[in-house]
């Protein structure tokens, strides 16, 4: 089994978290378009249904000395040619539509919902058979097919409309086996299964309940298709006969006389189009789709503040290092009009070394790799610092002058290798197209280099590679082509964000002996982000620990993990269960109470205290700078006290973890998983 | 992949056979007989005992069966009940007025679709907005009102098109053309609708893949990133959308042909509806699912060809 | 396997808690699915009372598929699981809940395996009330039972969301535990949680095992883990075990190759100590994992073993009695020490 993304919580949620069950007006009601719906629908259901107990005139009632009369006091919406209200009429014809289209969704639903339910849950040969049945359904010609029924059975709308459900039902039935397939897969069904809760059961408290929006969403659509159906079959004829009135044959009936009252058929179409409108608007505010289409795109543009930002921060800092290749300042990294993500991060790197950036989730760690690429997302950006690259300002360049940099001063390979390539294209034009554009070379030739390129990363039938595509590659091969994309552009600086996350521990082991190979044969420099402080020890020469948005330790590989002078970096060794060699294991681990504080709310003075064993009160006030030790640095007021006292962070007793305080919950907005 | 295609033909063939199935029990489900329809009222029950026996009406339903898909194969429907017209030459005539409306519906549809759809996804803000808003509204209004609606407009109010009626291509291709305007226009309307909602929400979904950052970071222009890569992703489901778009229209050609007094295949189903004329209903049934069933192949193979991982299972 | 008197001593005395023989479990049916290896291949090992045994295993191993098998979530294809010596290899969920109320388990991802839309107090009610408790005697033992991992009892009220990953963790082994099973099944019950909630969720997990005498089934691909918790470990590879033995013996001497290489390949967070780990690794020579496919009929590592040779391709070794481990290598007397 692969291990979950463990780093997600570093990425910005693109939607708050719904709590699950929220007082007051539910989330589609607070939409525009959920009011308009709401509100419409059940004025018409309502005004329908109750026609003949408030219409002024009686619907075959004829005033043929005002026929074809425009809006009036006496005839709010006009007369038809005949002279008949049209208001009366419209909403006479109402609760026919209505009610034969909801007869249409129950069919449907009650087709589709259980097959749906059965299918999902008797596993694979039932969904078969299953599915071709409603694929044959599905390729029928509804339309033609339901005239041949009232060819059959004559004009009778009910029966007509519930067999057009039927139809209807292998669609419900082929949306909803992927919304219920896709809920049976979670664990807390595999959960209420081991704890012995009958099919039934399982279906009604666990699968329904998770259905119940995309249900809603369809029903609302599919409510307004049947209401156009219905319409369209009156205007075709088959509807109520005369002077019954009905939506379709109203509007044929008015189609007539579009030369001489065109103003006939503009009530009748307008009520139709708006019940219709109305529905689907309520589907759309219930699957929450407007709110999305609002929020996609729209990057923020920072420059000048940007640029203004980092020349502060270079004027206090101190003189930058000559001899690093890439040196960070004081970077902070923020949601826009939110909480800081990153605060006052610094760093340098040396030509040809590697640095780790290591730190549970929602640290910062992540968030700090792609500020170096410009590549925050949407909605977060550098609030203040500097990136300085081979004495270039990195903070406050267009998105035209980085792309320019990207993949031929600095690439970047990411946690899931398996997604991290495009899925329509082929190894090789991936690869080809980049090596073209950097090295500006023809086709044959960057094949060729492209082949190269992958045996250099260890494959060896780079050809039968190049011709595959992504999903055909198992994670280590994806990884393994992720690196030679890379190295396309013959960069200077690799970030490697989460580079073996997501790979098996031996594959783990190969890809890190080749990135290790890399830096030795092509002076490459390289910034790896990671949770595991043991591919920190195997790959890394200098250690930037991040805590909270803040590097709380940094230094070489052996003075951080082999002398640990921070609290936060000793406890996290002492919760790492691979003992060294020849001695026992431990019978506790080293824990840490409580879990990260979430960006925008992070104690003042140190972030870190209220979970630290050795904090005392001073640690809670600010303190103006960091002490410095050794090499390296140490975001600690306590440190020099603890290095002289030899404090070890010891695991807790037996017991003691049941003593653990529940942490105040976690906000909804904001960044979570 | 042959198995792929092979199974996708069984489908193919069952789908059409379950066609015929379905409207055969149909029709004899019903409480009217042919030789009713044929006789009309006023026919006395002997004469339409004698006339249903003459059609073969009251032998074995699977012998009926067999015998008209043995008929089928060698290109023949029957004739009609009312005027004994050869069916299948009608709808053979039929047929290319239906599919040319369906076809230059969805193209227009997927062009302008494409367009806003992208538009949409890659602007944001404002743009999406009104979009979105809009689709929801084209989508939603009855076909056959916005065929008036156009009628009035472009016909009774500018005189750019004719009203209705039907020109053949080769008496004068111009008037064919221009005769298939406005009923093309009033189905693209809704049929551009949910193609826009479909590629804006295809364009939206690839634009947020991991794999799109990987092409940031390697410094891909913007273009390329937006209309090769993103759009190449987003065209599986928009081809689909089509596919099922082009089902959809030529099945609603029902209703604007009526409106448009288009002498197509749905006005044909239409009458026989009306009439109840039980070969002509079915004949009508069983090319619609033939041209379904085709068109679904063709996107099967086409969704292969965009989609690797189609391809190479 | 019958644990031999060496290397289990108690399983030989009393009936195992959970007990697993000759399992083999195939995806799908068809004539592919039957030419295609099986997920799982002759898989037997057995848990005594208040034991440990760790399923150690990268991915496609099928370790996951084995507690699927064992809690009846995966029907086997052929082979018996045994619940205190009662067979319950073909016996529905349902019945299970009757008859064996004492098999329950904790998932990988807290995410996914709590119902966001039920509250705390719903999802550790419903297990007490299909044994026979409701009321507020039901609501109590939930209390207790969040207590007992040190939560406050209070939390029955809130719902999923409220709580971060490591909490959720011990909401689902409050779950587990709120019927008082014998035997639990841990389906990386860690490996989705960060490092100091890692280290925090492993040491309630012995604890509560030390209390309550529980057995565990731990399911996990880290041998580091594995054996802090483990008092026995099984190594899988390909849906065989490779080696199998009390967990020190196994992870400090393995005798199968594979078990060297995925010890091995561990990183250690020690740069001198990993360094030394690096060369050993890279001077032994494992070949790179996928880069073929063994044979049907041999040994399932031959394609990336530097020690296979002909009989290793023809001949699928048994599991054999190795230095206090069990491997199933016909080299396993010439594997290197670490």
């Amino acid at each position: 089994m692969s291990v979950l993304p463990l780093d997600a919580a570093d990425e910005v949620a693109t939607e708050p978290v719904p709590p699950a069950r929220r007082r007051g007006l539910p989330a589609f009601l607070r939409r525009p378009g959920g009011i308009f719906g709401a509100t419409w629908l059940t004025f018409v259901i309502v005004a329908s249904l109750t026609a003949p107990l408030w219409r002024p005139y009686e619907p075959a009632e004829q005033d043929t000395a005002n026929a074809l009369a425009l809006p009036s006091a006496e005839h709010w919406l006009g007369t038809d040619p005949l002279g008949r209200d049209l208001l009366s009429r419209i909403f006479t014809a109402g609760s026919l539509p209505l009610l034969s289209s909801a007869l249409m969704l129950v069919v449907a639903f009650g087709i589709g919902l259980p097959l749906a339910l059965i299918a999902a849950e008797r596993g694979r040969r039932v969904e078969q058979v299953i599915s071709r049945l409603t694929e044959v359904l599905i390729a029928l010609p509804a339309t033609i097919l339901l005239l041949a029924v009232i060819g059959v059975i004559g004009n009778r709308l009910y029966p007509v409309m519930a067999i057009l459900g039927v139809m209807i039902s292998a669609s419900v039935y082929r949306v909803l086996l992927g919304v219920a397939q896709s809920v049976r897969q979670r664990l807390y069904i595999d959960a209420a299964r081991v704890n012995g809760l009958g099919s039934l059961r399982v279906n009604l408290v666990h699968v329904l309940p998770s259905m119940a929006t995309v249900v809603a969403v369809q029903a609302a659509q599919l409510f307004g298709i049947g209401l156009l159906i219905v319409a369209g079959l009156a205007f075709l004829g088959f509807g109520p006969g005369e002077p019954e009135p009905s939506w379709g044959f109203m509007i044929q009936d008015a189609s007539g006389y579009i030369y001489t009252a065109p103003w006939l058929m503009v009530p009748t179409g307008l009520v139709l189009a708006l019940t219709v409108v109305a529905a689907n608007e309520l589907a759309d505010a219930i699957a929450g789709k407007v709110a999305v289409a609002g929020r996609a795109g729209r990057r923020r543009r920072r420059g000048p503040l940007r640029r203004a930002v980092a020349a502060a921060a270079a004027g206090t800092a101190e003189a930058p290092d000559p001899a690093a290749v890439l040196q960070v300042r004081d970077l902070s990294v923020s949601v826009d009009d939110g909480p800081d993500l990153v605060t006052g991060v610094s760093f340098a790197l040396q030509p040809g070394r590697v640095l780790g950036l290591v730190g549970e989730s929602g640290c910062g760690k992540t968030m700090t790799a792609r500020s170096l690429l410009g590549l925050l997302p949407d909605g977060v950006s550098v609030s203040g610092g500097s990136i300085l690259w081979r004495g270039r300002e990195l903070v406050g360049l267009s998105e035209r002058e980085m792309s320019a940099l990207r993949g031929r001063e600095i690439a970047m390979i990411s946690q899931e290798p398996m997604v991290a390539l495009d899925p329509m294209f082929s190894i090789s034009s991936q690869l080809t197209g980049p090596i073209r554009r950097f090295r500006g070379v023809g086709r044959s030739e960057a094949r060729k280099i492209a082949a190269e390129l992958l045996r250099n990363v260890g494959i060896v039938d780079a050809e039968r590679v190049l011709k595959s595509h992504p999903h055909q590659l198992s994670g280590g091969m994806a990884q393994r082509v992720c690196i030679a994309l890379a190295l396309t552009g013959e960069p200077d600086l690799l970030v490697a964000d989460e580079p073996t996350t997501a790979l098996d521990v031996t594959v783990q082991a190969e890809i890190l002996s080749l990135l290790r190979a890399l830096v030795r044969d092509t002076g490459l420099s390289v910034v790896v982000v990671s949770h595991d402080l043991g591919v920190v020890a195997d790959i890394c020469d200098d250690v930037a620990v991040m805590y909270a948005g803040q590097v709380v330790e940094s230094g070489t590989a052996e003075a951080v993990l082999d002398a640990p002078a921070h609290p936060y970096t000793m406890a996290l060794l002492g919760a790492n269960p691979h003992v060294p060699e020849g001695e026992p294991v431990p019978e506790r681990l080293a824990s840490i109470a409580g879990t990260v504080p979430p960006p925008g709310s992070w104690p003042t003075g140190c972030r870190f205290a209220s979970r630290c064993r050795f904090a005392q009160e001073r640690c809670t006030v600010p303190f103006p700078e960091l002490p410095a030790h050794g090499a390296g640095s140490v975001l600690c007021i306590r440190v020099d006290e603890l290095s002289r006292d030899h404090a070890v962070w010891e695991p807790e007793h037996a017991g003691d973890e049941i003593a653990t305080p529940l942490a105040p919950p976690a906000p909804v907005a904001g960044v979570s998983r | 992949m042959l198995a792929y295609i092979a199974r996708r033909l069984a489908l193919a063939v069952g789908t059409v056979l379950a066609a015929i199935v379905i409207t055969f029990l149909l029709v004899h489900a019903g409480n009217t007989t042919p030789g009713a329809v044929r006789l009309g009222p006023g026919a006395t029950a002997d004469r339409i005992a004698a006339e249903n026996e003459a059609l073969g009406w009251n032998r074995p339903l699977f012998t009926q069966f067999t015998d008209y898909v043995g008929q089928l194969l060698q290109g023949n429907l029957g004739t009609s009940l009312i005027d004994g017209r050869d069916i299948a030459a009608d709808l053979t005539d039929r047929l290319p007025v239906t599919a040319s409306i369906a076809l230059f519906a969805t193209l227009l549809s997927g062009v302008v679709g494409i367009l806003l759809g992208v538009a949409a996804a890659v602007r944001g803000g404002r743009t999406a907005q009104g979009i979105t808003t809009g689709s929801g509204v084209a989508l939603s209004l009855p076909s056959f009102w916005v065929g008036i609606l156009l009628v009035y407009l472009l016909s009774l109010q500018l005189g750019w098109l004719p009203a209705t009626g039907y020109t053949e291509f080769s008496t004068d291709p111009v008037g064919w053309a221009t005769s298939l305007a406005i009923p093309v226009l009033t189905l693209a309307v809704g049929g551009a609708a949910i193609v826009t909602r479909t590629a804006a929400a295809g364009m939206r979904e690839a634009l947020a893949q991991e794999h799109v950052r990987t092409l940031r970071a390697m410094g891909t222009p913007q273009w390329r990133i937006r209309y090769v890569h993103a759009l190449r992703y987003a065209s599986v489901p928009v081809v689909s959308v089509l596919g099922i778009q082009f089902i959809v229209l030529f099945g609603g050609s029902v209703i604007i042909e009526n409106l448009f007094a288009l002498p197509g295949l749905g006005q044909a189903s239409q009458v026989a509806a009306v009439s109840s004329d039980f070969p002509a209903l079915i004949g009508v049934v069983v090319v619609a699912t033939v041209v379904v069933v085709i068109t679904n192949l063709l996107l099967d193979l086409l969704v292969a060809a965009l989609d690797p991982k189609v391809r190479t299972a | 396997m019958t644990a031999p008197a060496g290397t289990a001593p108690v399983a030989a005395t009393t009936t195992p808690a959970l007990e697993i023989r000759d399992l083999v479990v195939r995806y799908g049916s068809g004539r592919k699915a039957r030419q295609a290896p099986p997920a799982i291949d002759r898989v037997s090992f057995s848990i005594a009372p208040g034991e440990t045994v760790g399923l150690v295993g990268e991915s496609g191993s099928g370790k996951s598929t084995i507690g699927k098998a064992v809690l009846g979530l995966q029907p086997p294809t052929s082979g018996t699981v045994r619940l205190h010596g009662q067979d319950i290899t073909s016996m529905s969920l349902k019945q299970r809940s009757r008859q064996v109320a004492d098999l329950r388990v904790v998932f990988q991802d807290p995410y996914s395996s709590l119902n966001p839309a039920r509250t705390i107090g719903q999802t550790l009610v419903e297990p007490l009330r299909l044994m026979g408790t409701r009321g507020p005697e039901a609501l109590h033992k939930a209390r207790a039972g969040l207590e007992s991992v040190g939560l406050p009892g209070d939390a029955v009220d809130r719902y999923p969301s409220q709580f971060s990953g490591g909490q959720r963790q011990r909401i689902a082994i409050a779950r587990a535990l709120v019927c008082d099973p014998e035997v639990v099944v841990l389906d990386e019950p860690v490996s989705a949680l960060d490092l100091s909630t890692q280290a925090q969720v492993l040491n309630l997990l012995a604890d509560l095992r030390d209390q309550r005498g529980l057995a565990f089934l731990f399911i996990a691909h880290d041998l580091g883990v594995v054996r802090f918790l483990s008092q026995r470990t099984v190594v899988l590879y390909r849906g065989q075990v490779m080696e199998t033995g009390p967990v020190e013996a196994v992870s400090q001497a393995p005798r199968h190759p594979y078990t060297v290489a995925l010890t091995a390949a561990a990183p250690v967070p020690r740069p001198a100590e990993q360094r030394a780990r690096r060369t050993a690794r890279e001077a032994a020579g494992f070949g790179t994992a996928g880069a073929a496919l063994p044979s049907a009929t041999g040994c399932p590592f031959v394609p990336r073993c530097p020690l296979a040779t002909e009989v290793c391709v023809t001949e699928r070794p048994p599991l054999r009695l190795v230095e206090g481990t069990e491997a199933a290598c016909h080299h396993a007397e010439r594997v290197p020490a670490l």
